[in-house]
């Protein structure tokens, strides 16, 4: 692990830091002696290659995956909410949308209490937030995929989480859905001071909306602003093709250079 | 019919692992682990067969048997290497021909197999019974009390363990609520019958209902209800109960697959001949001038569709 801008933040500053860490499974080693800091308030996308240890990392830092050494410290009484790829969703249980995300306000409710009004209130505030009050009654295996997301960005919503975790997010979605969600999430951090974690394998994505930016590559990960970190000669390196970063109306854009095809 | 003794009690072992089974067989379709139930149902007969060739008690064997299966293979995560289905597969393969070995080396061989494959609801006594029931109303309250959180632990596991939920213990319930309902029927159904009634009810109930209420009501339903059916038919054409009750669970899949796009279509055709109906009759009101007309304008039109409901001046 390597920041550019070393820190060490207090733990009041800090929903989640991981000490000396090494990932991976049975006798396989991904990672050794990794740490990371997520801070309050920030917006962290990691991103890398594929296969590049992502989902690891993202799973360790959920606590679903113990690490293999070192460990992961979370901030007391920290809410955290994970939005996890929908192909991981089941869709033979016939669901509606807001029985999806009364799941979320249920899981933090006390086991035998009957789900309330309260509850209900929250998810429907929830949904309306998404745009999406409409479709409560539609099952979610119905819907469209942007419309899916939504509805399981509103179960992260209703257990009113201090940081969001989003797996690939934005993958299958056209450029108007993937815009409205990353709108959203940039005004849910700023209005709230939600954290926001986001992994995914799509640059462009977080070029624009993360403040901070953890580079995973084969000989380590990088974490810092978004220019200090993504870097053209950095990306050509570790992706192997030529990475050019500009600017298009204000906004970051990232392009790989033509001619790069395989050689069949 | 449910006259003679044995009738009744058959009737209600099957209600009692009708609604147990059925309940269960949901969570066990929507986690797509329907191998699980076989497996526990032949592990549970394995138990059973031991007992029966040293002396033992066969229904305290076959459960400690069933519930030691689904908890071990409830647990098993699929590898690189070997699917979690494939380990069901094997256990199904092991648990099956030991039970045939083990009741071959004991005397009356074929005819245990036979017993234990198919069970004999008509041979329910006393005690058995009052497991069965006791099962099914403590599996009832489970679902009353938990459904909520085994529905989390079933949709997204993940989720639900991020925000704290320990999934592992609501699975290891889960799984040994299944275990328990299996082991406890074997000895009264059979293993074919216990396979057959967590999985093709659920399933059934999945084609032909769309919300989770609907899907475990309908599954208890007709859990209950067709084996009582079947209990019936054999009384009446002289068929063993065992399998006339998991044919007609299996006609039930079929059933619900063709009948329940046939009942949709039919739905859907009724609500757009009655949006018709209502596109006409909007057409015809946009120039009413006030809700007064307009009410007068439904009723002309309500008039017109259904003439033989008008009401006649009295005389």
């Amino acid at each position: 692990m390597h920041h550019l801008f070393p820190k060490r933040l207090a733990m009041s500053e800090c929903v989640l830091r991981g000490d000396r860490l090494a990932l991976g499974f049975g006798d396989r080693v991904l990672f050794r002696d990794l740490s990371f800091e997520v801070a309050r308030g920030e917006i962290l996308g990691i991103v890398g290659p594929n296969g590049c240890g992502k989902t690891t990392l993202l799973r360790t830092m959920l606590g679903l995956l113990e690490p293999l050494a070192g460990r992961v410290e979370r901030q007391a009484g920290l809410r955290i909410s994970y939005v996890p790829q929908r192909e991981r969703i089941d869709r033979i249980i016939p669901v509606t949308a807001i029985e999806v995300v009364l799941m979320g306000a249920g899981a933090t409710a006390p086991v035998l209490r009957r789900i309330g009004s309260t509850e209900r209130d929250a998810a429907h505030r929830a949904l309306e937030l998404l745009g999406i009050d409409a479709l409560g009654q539609k099952l979610f295996r119905t819907l469209s995929t942007g419309q899916q997301q939504r509805v399981l960005l509103a179960r992260a919503l209703a257990t009113d989480p201090d940081l969001i975790v989003l797996d690939e997010p934005t993958v299958g979605m056209d450029v108007a859905s993937e815009a409205t969600i990353i709108e959203f999430l940039r005004d849910l951090n700023r209005r709230r001071r939600v954290t926001i974690l986001i992994v995914t394998h799509l640059l462009p994505i977080v070029l624009n909306f993360a403040s901070t930016i953890m580079l995973m590559g084969s000989r380590g990960i990088l974490q810092g602003a978004v220019d200090d970190v993504l870097q053209e000669d950095r990306l050509t390196a570790l992706y192997g093709v030529p990475v050019r970063l500009g600017v298009v109306a204000g906004q970051r854009t990232l392009v790989v250079e033509r001619g790069m095809g395989l050689n069949v | 019919m449910f006259e003679p003794m044995f009738m009744r009690l058959a009737l209600v072992a099957s209600v009692a692992t009708g609604l147990s089974l059925g309940v269960m067989g949901v969570y066990l379709v929507i986690r797509r682990v329907v191998f699980l139930g076989l497996v526990v149902a032949n592990a549970a007969t394995l138990g059973a067969a031991i007992a029966q060739a040293i002396g033992w008690t066969p229904e305290l064997a076959s459960l400690v048997a069933g519930v030691g299966a689904a908890v071990a293979l409830g647990g098993v995560e699929a590898s690189s290497r070997v699917s979690a289905e494939s380990w069901m597969g094997w256990a199904y393969a092991g648990a099956s021909s030991f039970t045939v070995l083990v009741l071959s080396w004991t005397a009356g061989g074929s005819a245990d197999t036979l017993h234990l494959l198919f069970g004999n609801v008509l041979a329910v006594q006393g005690a058995n019974l009052v497991a069965l029931t006791i099962v099914a109303a403590v599996i009832g309250l489970l679902q009353l009390l938990f459904a909520r959180r085994f529905l989390l632990v079933t949709f997204d596991p993940e989720a639900a363990k991020v925000v704290g939920v320990d999934t592992r213990l609501w699975s290891l319930t889960l799984n040994l609520a299944i275990g328990v309902a299996a082991a406890t029927a074997v000895n009264a159904i059979g293993a074919l019958s216990t396979f057959a009634l967590l999985t093709l009810p659920a399933m059934a109930a999945l084609l032909a209902t769309t919300s989770v209420r609907a899907t475990f009501v309908t599954a208890a339903a007709l859990s209950t209800v067709l084996p009582s059916l079947a209990l019936a038919i054999s009384f009446y054409f002289d068929l063993p109960a065992g399998p006339a009750s998991v044919a007609l669970l299996a006609l039930s899949v079929p059933f619900a697959a063709v009948c329940t796009p046939a009942v949709a279509r039919a739905k859907t055709f009724v609500l757009m001949r009655a949006g018709r109906r209502q596109t006409t009759f909007n057409a015809r009101c946009r120039g009413s001038a006030s809700d007064l007309r307009r009410s007068e304008c439904r009723q002309q039109q309500l008039r017109e569709s259904f003439p033989r409901c008008e009401r006649r001046p009295q005389a």
